[in-house]
């Protein structure tokens, strides 16, 4: 039931990325004749340079670093739990094992 | 003579360990000292050096678990089960890597996290096929009919491998294809880097789908043996 369960949660973690990370182009905003002579209203009358970065900045070291962080994490992950299964299953074998013997005795 | 072919094989899987790890540090060195930071995407394209090899990680993993299925639908071999069970799980992580992996380069090249690009789309459609393959799988003991059923599932999850592959040539998209022969290719210093990522990634990938079998083996052993037990 628990491996059900481990390889339900890994089924949806594969949903998950393209679920939360995709991303729907903006919706065309409405222009109703009321707005647009609000709009001549409030029209702008001096142009002001801005101060700052003027473009969004999207940190390529950080994302470089979670990707390599994410490939040895899955490894690690991967490498305990095949250790885990390893030995339930030798300790199982042996206990088998010697319940076999034990009626082979009997 | 078991005993005398399981030391060789432990010398070999050592062998084959020691030669990965080695390989893995020559990669990184490689990667991040002597492969140049791209021109346009600066730092972040060093992610392709770890994201394309688990890719074709991911197809030996899942054609593994194909071809075993295919021996065992022929032959009714545990031991090909077993590989079958192995390669889908392998697969499958290096699926996940690439699916997490993918949307960090994306993120900072297209602006956006993920979009439904053709490769994208089936390569999580792969993913998908073998977790529900390993869903089937995990249900306590296996038996025939689960072990035959989810066999035909991995051949069918084969089928999408190519449609991967050729989806970046076949159809339109926005996923690169520097490496594909129709974009402008790699400087020498980064095809270096990709090269011995491969091999890497390929030991890597032999490594774990051989132990995984391994441990899948021993618990065909122990399932055989309770089966045993309750008939006494």
């Amino acid at each position: 039931m628990r491996a059900l369960i481990a390889a339900l949660v890994l089924g949806c973690t594969m949903l998950i990325p393209p679920m939360a990370f995709a991303e729907s182009p903006p919706e065309p905003e409405t222009v109703d004749s009321e707005a647009l002579e609000g709009a001549a209203e409030e029209r702008a009358t001096q142009f002001v340079g801005v101060e700052g970065p003027d473009a969004e900045s999207i940190p390529g070291g950080a994302l470089m670093l979670a990707a390599y962080a994410i490939v040895w994490a899955l490894l690690f992950l991967f490498l305990m739990r095949m250790r885990g299964l390893q030995r339930q299953t030798a300790e199982e074998l042996e206990r088998l094992s010697a319940e076999i013997r034990a009626s082979g005795d009997r | 003579m078991s005993g005398i072919r399981q030391s060789g094989n432990s010398t070999v899987w050592s062998l084959l360990l020691f030669a990965t790890l080695a390989l893995f540090a020559v990669t990184l060195y490689a990667i991040f000292i002597v492969a140049p930071v791209e021109q346009q995407m600066g730092i972040v394209q060093k992610i392709f050096y770890f994201h394309v090899p688990s890719a074709y990680a991911m197809y030996i993993g899942f054609g593994v678990s194909a071809v075993g299925s295919a021996v065992y639908l022929l032959k009714r071999d545990a031991r090909w089960d077993a590989v079958a069970v192995a390669g889908a799980e392998v697969g499958t992580l290096f699926c996940l890597i690439v699916l997490l992996t993918g949307p960090l380069w994306a993120r900072k090249a297209w602006g956006v996290w993920w979009t439904w690009d053709p490769r994208l789309t089936t390569t999580l459609l792969a993913g998908m096929i073998f977790a529900a393959y390993l869903a089937l799988r995990s249900m306590g003991d296996a038996g025939e009919v689960e072990k035959r059923f989810a066999a035909g599932l991995a051949l069918f999850g084969l089928v999408d491998l190519p449609l991967i592959h050729y989806s970046v040539q076949r159809w339109r998209g926005v996923h690169p294809t520097v490496i594909t022969g129709k974009g402008g290719g790699l400087e020498s210093e980064m095809y270096w880097a990709l090269g011995l990522s491969f091999i890497a990634f390929t030991g890597l990938a032999a490594l774990l789908i051989w132990a995984r079998a391994s441990v899948e083996r021993q618990r065909e052993e122990s399932a055989r043996l309770r089966l045993e037990l309750m008939h006494r």
